[in-house]
């Protein structure tokens, strides 16, 4: 189903804005916002569902799209330690639910049994240890790859987005935030690279590798590189203008923050009156959509005072709108319970049986996989020999 | 791993694994089962009663012999609880009786998933009354730790509670519940239904006759009594009487009204239990690794164009 780069395809998509490309589609990256709302879409679609079939398919869809569409950039790389997290968070799940005896019923099937520690009386609502059943370890599972599922689409937005890109999409008013940000999200790539470096130099020096003599022949050469790093970088910032308050009045900065405040607390309340169900019905969504006025102006106002203009701005075209879209659909025909029964998506542990697999959702997850080929292919590494005429797109490692 | 290591850990897995069994033995289902109701009297069994009332249904009532948890009383006799994903079984999250609507548990699944606990809003909650008590006791214990006494009622019912116990007290109250017989009437202890083998033409409303449902030993009591009597005799003679007192009485005027009625449910067979087809399996399956092809082959290609 994927293209290569080279293909020749009919896309009708962004012709106006792209030089004459003959038919093809041209090699580009896709909005990393674009990327973001489909993941995150996803995520919400997974949150919906313990059903271990979708969450396998959905993990099936997520492992496509990342193959097929991610660039050979350093935060490219990344999937696979978030499959390890995911993998953690199941055995996490899993232990936990074994020690925390949740109880064993006649008809659950026994496996095996941890020493039980008493508890006092007012402590009679926990057990420690007592016998393990295949049904409490199989719920522990899949409820562990719920979690693991939602974990991975967000592994999966960090590994197709461009994280310095999506941070140009941030208001003015943050900019100081995303800026530390990128800062920060480029420390353990520049780490690793340090490491790597210093350990070849001693090997090439027939030092040692192993030990704590080595450890710290190693350590030291690279706190100091991420020193002398981080001053070159906050030189090159200071030279540019950046942590100025720029034309700000004092009292103009006070309402700022005074409105950024008061709108996060009311954020923080509305959220909490949506998901508590006894709650006053003013705290819902009333102090939600007060929250995010007040948010707003407070950036509004926060973004006046800096005026930045971007070199070479992401277009948003029709791969984008198609991706972004193919997750939101997703998401919503999981949520609006149409053609399945509900009961489908949460199949019962007790007592045992197997899950079914309820089409429309499987199709909803099988549709967000299509953004595997509505988004256009990732530009090729830039090989050592002289570029060729056709890559045109922005290299991938350009900062915001 | 150093091999050493491994048999020392699969040594302490088996060791466990016996330790396991040997505890796991004596805890089986010791002589808990399900008994016809004139079987409970007012020293032995216990009485279950689940109120379906939030539902349209009317409040079930079955007896247990001791000893026994509340979560065997539930799963036997034609009871069945599911618990939920994140707490297993010993969260009661829906309970179903296969005399009612054909066993379907309630809250359904489109009411509330199962998935995390419910709120505090919509659950069921568990109340005990002990033998003698005409006031409901909010359990302190879940229904897999609490260990009913001889004689005493155990009471589940949806909906919302508070801390402050003002919210979703029953509305019936034990002495219409509980056995009044001192001796077993109905035969033979075997789970069959002999003295009242028609759950629905047993049923009694308490608007009907004021008095408790069974043939009582209480002498039947004037309708304005009733109210004070199942608060508790100290608040209803104060004037002002505490939130709790007040509530309950307005609980029980209630209770006429909503016409809370009272089945006796008989012991009966449990529900089928269907465990589906390993076919939507092996499809997921056969999507998955279609899936994983294709991926692994559209990376090849990927390596080879570069």
């Amino acid at each position: 189903m994927s293209s290569s780069p080279y293909t020749a395809r009919t896309a009708e998509e962004g012709t106006a804005a792209a030089p004459d490309t003959g038919g093809r589609r041209l090699p580009r990256t896709l909005h990393p916002v674009a990327w973001w709302i489909w993941a995150l879409a996803l995520a919400t679609a997974v949150s919906r569902t313990n059903n271990p079939l979708l969450l396998f398919l959905v993990l099936a869809v997520l492992g496509y799209v990342i193959t097929v569409r991610r660039t050979e950039a350093p935060w490219a790389r990344g999937f696979k330690y978030y499959l390890y997290l995911a993998l953690t968070v199941v055995a996490i799940r899993v232990v936990f639910r074994a020690v925390f005896a949740t109880g064993m019923t006649p008809d659950d099937h026994y496996l095996f049994s941890l020493p039980h520690i008493p508890t006092p009386d007012w402590y009679a609502g926990i057990q420690l240890g007592g016998p393990v059943s295949l049904e409490a370890l199989l719920s522990a599972a899949t409820d562990g790859l719920r979690l693991a599922c939602m974990l991975c689409c967000i592994g999966a937005a960090n590994t197709l987005a461009n994280p310095k890109r999506a941070l140009r999409v941030l208001p003015g008013a943050l900019y100081e935030l995303g800026v530390a940000v990128t800062v920060s999200i480029s420390v353990a790539p520049q780490l690793v690279q340090s490491v790597q470096r210093v350990a070849r130099a001693r090997r090439l020096r027939a030092g040692r590798n192993k030990g704590l003599k080595a450890l710290r022949g190693i350590v030291v050469p690279v706190l100091e590189d991420a020193l002398e790093r981080s001053l070159r970088l906050a030189a090159a910032m200071d030279s540019r203008g950046y942590g100025r308050a720029g034309s700000a009045t004092r009292r103009s900065r006070r309402l700022t923050g005074a409105l950024m405040l008061l709108g996060m607390c009311g954020l923080c309340a509305g959220a909490y009156g949506l998901l508590d169900a006894s709650a006053p019905k003013l705290l819902g969504l009333p102090a939600l959509a007060a929250g995010s006025v007040l948010c707003l102006a407070g950036l509004r106002l926060g973004g006046r005072r800096v005026t930045r203009t971007t070199y070479r701005p992401d277009p948003w075209r029709f791969a984008e709108w198609a991706v972004a879209s193919c997750g939101v659909l997703s998401a919503v025909l999981l949520f609006v319970n149409v053609g399945y029964d509900p009961a489908e998506l949460n199949p019962s542990i007790y007592p045992l049986s197997w899950p079914t697999l309820p089409l429309v959702p499987a199709a909803a997850i099988l549709l967000a996989g299509a953004a595997g080929f509505l988004a256009p292919p990732p530009a090729p590494p830039a090989p050592p020999a002289p570029p060729t005429p056709h890559i045109t797109a922005p290299r991938t490692e350009e900062s915001a | 791993m150093n091999p050493r290591l491994l048999r020392t850990v699969g040594r302490a897995l088996a060791v466990l694994g016996l330790a396991g069994a040997a505890v796991l033995a004596p805890t089986g289902p010791a002589s808990a089962a399900p008994q016809p109701i004139g079987r409970c009297t007012t020293s032995s069994g216990v009485v279950l009663a689940v109120d379906f009332s939030h539902w349209g249904g009317p409040v079930y009532r079955s007896c247990g012999t001791t000893p026994t948890t509340g979560y065997e009383l539930l799963n036997q006799g034609g009871w069945r609880t599911t618990g939920t994903g994140h707490d297993g079984p010993a969260f009661i999250c829906r309970i179903g009786y296969s005399g009612y609507q054909g066993g379907k548990q309630y809250p359904t699944s489109q009411q509330e998933d199962c998935v995390l606990t419910p709120p505090a809003s919509a659950y069921w909650s568990y109340w005990h009354a002990d033998p003698g008590e005409n006031t409901w006791e909010y359990s302190q214990l879940g229904a897999m730790s609490y260990r009913p006494r001889p004689g005493s009622v155990d009471l589940w019912i949806f909906g919302g509670t508070n801390i402050e116990g003002t919210k979703g007290r029953p509305t019936v109250t034990p002495d219409q519940l509980r056995a009044h017989n001192s001796r077993p009437v109905g035969g033979d202890p075997a789970p069959k239904p002999e003295p009242k083998p028609d759950p629905v033409r047993t049923s009694q409303r308490p608007a009907d006759g004021d008095q408790a449902p069974p043939p009582s030993e209480k002498p039947s009591e004037k309708p304005s009594e009733k109210p004070s009597k199942s608060a508790s005799p100290s608040a209803s003679a104060t004037p002002s009487p505490s939130p709790s007192a007040s509530v309950t009485t307005g609980a029980a005027v209630a209770t006429p009204e909503k016409g809370a009625k009272v089945v006796d449910a008989a012991p009966a067979a449990d529900a089928e239990h269907d465990s589906g087809s390993i076919v939507p399996v092996a499809a997921t399956a056969g999507l998955v690794v279609v899936i994983g092809g294709a991926a692994v082959f559209a990376a090849k290609r990927r390596r080879r164009e570069q």
